[in-house]
């Protein structure tokens, strides 16, 4: 079998076992037990759950993002990044060839995410507090994430980095399930019970004034 | 205070802690851990945004009063018995042994660093309820006798004595009496009444004992409301204690106990709906919490006395002057009233058609600061300097508004406010909406 061969099969198997251990992990997650809720609903949980992943996502909505605008920005930028790279590398696993101007944003895209994840894995390295709330985990997630971006900015110049990509990409994918990239899976079930938490309340979203 | 040690039986009692109470701990933190809790402890990314969202980490600037570094300690131990990299490289992902240093840590910054307003989880990126599982930590620790001496007896007195001042019954009875008297003269009628075990009314009202005992004005205060709307109402001569300190020591038995003689007292009167007096975290305990301690659905209304207040006024049953209230007012929104209890607008409605100057503070609504009473920080005298301190947030934002009096629909806020009142010098009254309300109240006979 020859190297590419190897490489591309190698991303495959460990993007099956990625997908196979976030499942296990979910599973397990849920054998923790749903009781019910007993409490009658004064809002709507539904509504707080599309307010979650609507108007709740929107930096004025929250102070954790609108005090700290760049951040939040740098975060978003960040993810377009690696949505980005995980395109290209789909594509070159399927053998697709992407017209120019794709390729172009796709590198565009990875270079602004990369720099983002530059300047927050400075911040966390930098700022007392954010040492403080950090682990090796956090800082392993953020340097393996920024090598695919690398590669994936090489790999739309160089074919032979394409090689490269592949190879980050099954360290980054056997990392996932264990350090805290999980979060891809269960950031939309913190979100839905965030939404289902407040709606159920009637705290979100905001009750209309009473005037 | 041991003199060997230079501490004190609570701390000594942590450092003595024997493997089978580590064990029973553990026992506690896995059993209560529910798939959302097991979710999100899954989920912080450590991005640190949450940190000026918690009073605490503003006005001391410690670290060890930033939310994720507070759910940091949970998720470790969550880590160490769930996951397989916390087991087999916990210095990787930060997970750690329920051990007496982590316990301590707990201690620290789960109990004295932490009013569980909910603040950091209405703002966290990932939408996290870190004060939920910061609770859970405490119901792990009350498994194992160690709440706080101080909350665990306000807690104790609840249950032993039916109401968290241990009141005596006679005292109570006492106290409602020489109010009846009060009222009949407050209105001119001598037919005015405090009703007591009035069976098959329409509302039983539930009051924080603090009242009766320091406030009882307050109490005058909501019965002239009732009188003015013509309302079928009553008190309980035995169970009338609308605080729950379980919610904030974590023992949800105890919890139970306390929220269920409440639930029996509404079932013996054949009420309709229990209303719940001026007090924060009497209503997130009653209103939502007490159904899942016990476990079943209430078959009664719950509400508020200011979802009360707010129909009377809409349907015309109370007649308000505003003018009678002329000095300028601002709102305190309780946590647990307002972020984690839904009770948003009722509080703003009622005041603005009570006093003829109402400025808000801010933020306000769900995104306002705790004021740094709840959580049990009353009871914890170990960290009342923390509180305080905690409190200056607050504190600056009572000031900016120019504001002469300060009303709280929460008697554990208004005592914290009343401490910062002295401590930062802002020279506000601070009042219940209640007494506001009948101090503009219009009785016609």
């Amino acid at each position: 079998m020859s190297p590419v061969l190897l490489l591309r099969l190698g991303v495959v198997l460990s993007a099956v076992y990625c997908l196979i251990a976030l499942t296990i992990l979910v599973a397990r997650t849920f054998s923790f037990g749903r009781p019910p809720k007993y409490a009658k609903a004064k809002g709507s949980a539904t509504k707080g759950i599309v307010y979650a992943f609507g108007q709740g996502l929107l930096p004025w909505e929250k102070e954790s993002a609108s005090k700290h605008l760049l951040t939040f920005l740098a975060g978003i930028l960040y993810h377009a990044g690696i949505f980005a790279a995980i395109f290209f590398l789909m594509t070159t696993l399927l053998l697709i060839k992407l017209p120019d101007i794709a390729i172009r944003i796709v590198r565009l895209l990875a270079v602004i995410g990369l720099l983002n994840g530059i300047g927050l894995l400075i911040k966390r390295s930098a700022l007392p507090y954010m040492r403080f709330i950090s682990c090796p985990d956090d800082y392993i997630a953020n340097i393996l994430v920024g090598l695919l971006l690398l590669a994936t900015i090489l790999a739309t110049h160089y074919y032979v980095f394409q090689f490269v990509m592949m190879a980050v990409a099954i360290m980054l994918l056997l990392y996932i399930p264990v350090g805290k990239i999980r979060h891809c899976v269960f950031f939309f079930y913190s979100r839905i019970l965030f939404g289902t938490f407040f709606g159920r309340r009637g705290t979100l979203p905001h009750p209309p004034t009473q005037d | 205070m041991s003199e060997d040690t230079g501490k004190d039986s609570y701390e000594e009692r942590i450092s003595g802690l024997t493997s089978a109470e580590f064990a029973r701990a553990l026992q506690t933190f896995c059993d209560k851990i529910e798939f959302g809790d097991a979710a999100q402890l899954n989920s912080c990314v450590h991005c640190g945004l949450c940190a000026d969202t918690c009073h605490y980490y503003l006005a001391s600037g410690e670290l060890e009063a930033l939310p994720a570094y507070k759910l940091n300690l949970v998720s470790a131990v969550f880590k160490n018995q769930h996951t397989r990299l916390g087991r087999i490289a916990p210095a990787l992902t930060g997970a750690q042994a329920l051990d007496a240093d982590m316990v301590s840590r707990w201690v620290d910054s789960l109990y004295g660093r932490c009013s569980l307003c909910g603040r950091c989880a209405l703002n966290c990126t990932l939408g996290i309820n870190v004060s939920r599982l910061i609770r859970l930590a405490r119901t792990t620790l009350a498994s194992v006798d160690l709440v706080p001496p101080e909350l665990q007896s306000t807690v104790n007195t609840a249950v032993d004595k039916g109401n968290n001042m241990g009141i005596p019954r006679q005292e109570w009875l006492d106290t409602l009496q020489w109010l009846d008297e009060e009222l009949q003269q407050e209105v001119s009628d001598p037919a005015a009444h405090l009703p007591i075990d009035q069976p098959n009314i329409r509302l039983f009202y539930t009051v924080n004992p603090r009242e009766p005992k320091f406030f009882p004005l307050s109490l005058l205060a909501t019965a002239k409301i009732f009188y003015a709307a013509g309302e079928s109402w009553t008190f309980s001569s035995d169970y009338y204690d609308v605080t729950n300190y379980g919610l904030f020591s974590g023992d949800d038995e105890a919890a139970g106990v306390i929220s269920a003689r409440l639930r029996d007292s509404m079932h013996k009167l054949r009420a309709n709906t229990l209303v719940l007096g001026e007090c924060g975290h009497g209503y997130n305990a009653n209103r939502w919490e007490a159904p899942e301690w016990l476990a079943g659905a209430y078959g009664f209304e719950v509400k508020s006395i200011l979802e009360i207040i707010a129909d009377y006024i809409r349907q015309g049953r109370i007649k308000l002057d505003p003018s009678r209230n002329q000095k300028r007012v601002t709102l305190h929104d309780p946590c647990n009233l307002v972020r984690l209890g839904g009770i948003i607008e009722e509080q703003r409605f009622i005041l603005k058609r009570t006093v003829s100057d109402f400025v808000e503070m801010f933020p306000n609504r769900e995104q306002n600061f705790c004021c740094g009473g709840g959580g049990g920080q009353l009871s914890m005298t170990r960290f009342a300097k923390r509180r305080i301190e905690s409190g200056r947030i607050k504190a600056d934002q009572i000031r900016a508004t120019g504001a002469k009096i300060v009303v709280a629909p929460c008697h554990n806020c208004i005592d914290q406010l009343s401490e910062l009142n002295k401590e930062y010098k802002l020279g506000v009254e601070i009042k219940t909406v209640s007494e506001m309300v009948a101090d503009a109240l219009v009785i016609e006979h």
